[in-house]
């Protein structure tokens, strides 16, 4: 009856385990036991270090070989055990499209890297313009041929990395977290082109990723993956939800929104009459010959919680920058509580102005937790009583009193966040900028990063964000949208969700909440 | 035209005349070849005047250095004829002038070769044709690329870095111990991204069915056609020719032994 007796499996798992050698006795995989069909589209959900990024290269066997790791177990592909293909071989069967479309290329046009593949396969050099041609009319990036790599937007990037994958004519195609890093658009877009050739191509599909609103109408079947590497659920996704959800949700795996509590409850009044914390007037800016930002105007009041929004590459980062006053303006005038930001004292400027960068790498300087949290305080020479108390209240706020002494690089990517938004608050700024902070981040972490936010804006912090995450701009008191190097909006959410055309224009989507009621009202 | 010559052959056209060019120490062989170099790469390659004058123009200043050092410190060796002119407490000699002005002009030499090579040749052509030409392994040859595009993903992140730290309170911190220190913090994150990204390529490029073998077929065929060997037969004989011609006037000075 269902697809799975239908047909014969594709890619068969047995008992297999995997654990990197420098990591003794953490298994990060345990005793998995899956099949994948043929024609079928499964996806695989996890917590973050859940080892999902690890499973999908054990899959195409690059894995343990690749790095210094262990493996127990078998793995079939179409009956063979995968130990039994020749080097490169399986590879070209099970293709994988990766998260970051920065570190997937090696050459520097789209041509050329198309080319990287057909050659590897040595297919007659007569031949490949010809394919090159086929697959980017298959991907819709005909006109890019000639582009170099670094031109192209993120999703133009996958698009590419996809095309590149299908010139290898695989059975199996593995994409691991493959919208991550793309605006909400481009998201949709994708997963529509990744529908589209699995039809097409009658190829099988494993989608890893650990949100799964977009895709949960797409897909035949979930695997869910618990923190220690086990499967917990193996089915339908409407046989999954909503029976299994207290035990997902206890593994921290991100639930789909209509079986999801609303976030956060939104602050019932916006602040009034605030005073004005920070103002820009007629700001300009251009990198090398390009504009990045034009006649800015805005103002906002202490105590707001604003995000921006707006298409990669429309000056986002650049103007939180130049709030920051990281960079100077070539034309304009920023002016934080009332003062113009270049007569700020930088001593006093930074310990008013908190910036969360996405990385929270860059922004650690010392090797201990504890040491980062101290850093600013140390250096403003607060009283060491004074420093103690506040540290260690900060520790526990945020849940990092266990490791108060471990190297912040050696934590897991929530607890490097929670530490990188700690250390801003150490000397409790009136303003805190963050750029994308909920970028490639679990369920948990997020939930948790939204509520210190909501928690700080009560306190009187006022918040400016960065985000593709319109459930989170919807939490906002102001959406400002960057558009073609301006502001094409400033106002409240529920303003923003009515304007239909800029929203389009500026490719942003609606949050869950509105595409419901719309359906709903329909 | 130049850009279309074997980036191999052209690199071989242009290293050669080099390492002749280091033996002759007298200052006609040089000077001729100087005019020749300037003159090939204005009339068979398509190099604007302005980018090629910009890099040229700090080496420039750098030889006439050169040649002033040499001429105010010649070995016992070379330094020998009638003294022109005296600086302060230095005799300058017929001989040491003319191992100066050679030096300096050797130095020009050297370095518009360069630039004859650098501003004809697109990188990737040049790897792909040592692949094929010089049988570098495409392991080699591919990894150079791909880290060829890493470049300015590494400036964007020190800079990136620069700002997080400025953040943080750096530039308040004094002291030199302090610098230090922290500037080993730029260093970890660095690495550890540099790190992270060269596996993430590597892994794509392998999931590609890039197995490093080196029977593979290429897309860009790079060949050697008979103009390639005229480029390199041009580029060594005109040298030939002037280094003879200097003999024939009784100027050429290998390593110090007239001929």
């Amino acid at each position: 009856m269902s697809i799975q007796q239908l047909n014969k499996s594709l890619l068969q798992v047995e008992n297999y385990s995997f654990s990197y050698e420098s990591l003794n006795d953490n298994q990060v995989l345990q005793d998995l036991s899956f099949s994948l069909y043929h024609n079928e589209m499964s996806m695989l959900i996890g917590a973050s270090g859940s080892g999902k990024s690890s499973l999908a290269l054990c899959l195409n066997g690059l894995y343990p070989e690749a790095v210094e790791g262990n493996s127990t177990g078998n793995i079939y592909f179409k009956d063979k055990h995968i130990s039994d293909y020749a080097t490169g071989e399986l590879q070209q069967h099970i293709g994988i499209v990766f998260q970051d479309p920065e570190s997937q290329f090696c050459m520097i046009t789209v041509e050329d890297e198309l080319a990287f593949t057909l050659e590897n396969l040595n297919i007659p050099s007569s031949e490949m313009p010809k394919r090159i041609l086929e697959v980017l009319h298959l991907v819709g990036m005909t006109n890019n041929k000639h582009k170099r790599l670094h031109e192209l937007s993120g999703g133009e990037k996958q698009k590419i990395a996809l095309a590149a994958v299908l010139l290898l004519d695989p059975n199996l195609i593995i994409f691991d977290e493959p919208t991550a890093n793309l605006d909400p658009v481009s998201r949709i877009e994708f997963i529509d082109l990744i529908r589209e050739i699995k039809e097409e191509k009658k190829l099988s599909i494993l989608i890893i990723d650990h949100q799964i609103d977009d895709w949960l109408f797409i897909v035949d079947r979930l695997l869910v993956l618990n923190k220690n590497g086990q499967i917990i659920a193996n089915d339908k996704p409407d046989k999954i939800f909503p029976e299994k959800i207290p035990r997902l949700k206890q593994e921290g795996v991100w639930l789909p929104k209509p079986y999801l509590n609303p976030l956060t409850v939104k602050a019932d009044s916006r602040p009034t009459n605030k005073p004005v914390l920070l103002s820009i007037g007629n700001l300009s800016f251009r990198r090398k010959k390009s504009t990045i930002l034009s006649d800015i105007t805005l103002n906002i009041p202490e105590g707001e919680f604003v995000t921006i929004v707006g298409e990669n590459g429309a000056g986002k980062s650049t103007l939180l920058q130049l709030m920051a006053g990281l960079i100077t303006p070539d034309r304009g005038t920023i002016s934080f509580q009332g003062k113009e930001i270049e007569n700020w004292n930088e001593k006093e400027l930074r310990a008013n102005i908190g910036f969360v960068f996405q990385n929270p790498e860059h922004q650690f300087i010392t090797d201990t937790v504890y040491d980062e949290l101290t850093f600013g305080m140390k250096l403003n020479g607060y009283h060491q009583a004074e420093i103690k108390a506040r540290t260690t209240a900060l520790l526990s706020q945020f849940g990092l009193l266990r490791h108060k002494y471990h190297n912040p690089f050696s934590l897991s990517g929530g607890q490097k966040r929670r530490v990188s938004v700690a250390t801003m608050l150490s000397e409790s700024p009136k303003l805190l900028l963050l750029d994308e902070p909920t970028f490639g981040q679990d369920a948990d972490t997020t939930h948790e990063l939204i509520k210190t936010l909501v928690m700080l804006r009560d306190n009187g912090t006022t918040i400016i964000i960065i985000t593709h995450d319109m459930e989170l701009a919807d939490l906002s008191d102001t959406i400002l949208v960057l558009q073609n190097h301006k502001v094409a909006f400033s106002g409240s959410p529920s303003a923003l969700w009515r304007k239909t055309d800029l929203m389009k224009r500026a490719r942003l989507r609606l949050p869950y909440r509105i595409r419901t009621q719309n359906k709903l009202g329909r | 035209m130049i850009a279309s010559i074997n980036p191999s052959m052209k690199a071989f056209s242009v290293l050669i005349p080099g390492i002749l060019l280091a033996l002759t120490y007298d200052f006609f062989t040089p000077l001729f070849y100087l005019v020749f170099i300037l003159i090939i790469t204005f009339t068979l390659s398509k190099v604007s005047f302005y980018r090629w004058i910009k890099i040229f123009t700090p080496f420039l200043l750098i030889a006439i250095g050169f040649s002033w050092m040499t001429m105010l410190y010649t070995s016992e060796e070379f330094s020998g004829g009638h003294v022109l002119f005296e600086v302060w407490r230095f005799e300058v000699t017929s001989g040491s002038f003319e191992t100066g002005v050679s030096l300096g002009l050797r130095s020009l030499c050297f370095v518009s070769l360069s630039l004859l090579f650098v501003l004809t040749t697109d990188s990737t052509k040049f790897m792909l044709s040592l692949m094929q030409q010089c049988k570098l392994p495409p392991k080699i040859t591919y990894g150079i690329l791909a880290g060829y595009r890493f470049l300015p993903t590494f400036q964007q992140e020190l800079q990136l870095i620069r700002q997080a730290h400025r953040i943080r309170g750096v530039a308040r911190s004094k002291g030199l111990r302090d610098r230090i220190g922290l500037f080993r913090r730029y260093v970890i994150p660095l690495l550890a991204n540099g790190i992270r990204k060269a596996e993430r390529v590597a892994l794509a490029m392998e999931s590609k069915g890039f197995s490093g073998e080196s029977k593979r077929t290429y897309y860009h065929e790079m060949k050697i056609n008979p103009r390639d060997w005229l480029f390199l037969f041009c580029m060594v004989g005109s040298l030939v020719t002037i280094a003879s011609l200097s003999s024939y006037f009784g100027f050429l000075n290998i390593f110090g032994k007239q001929y």
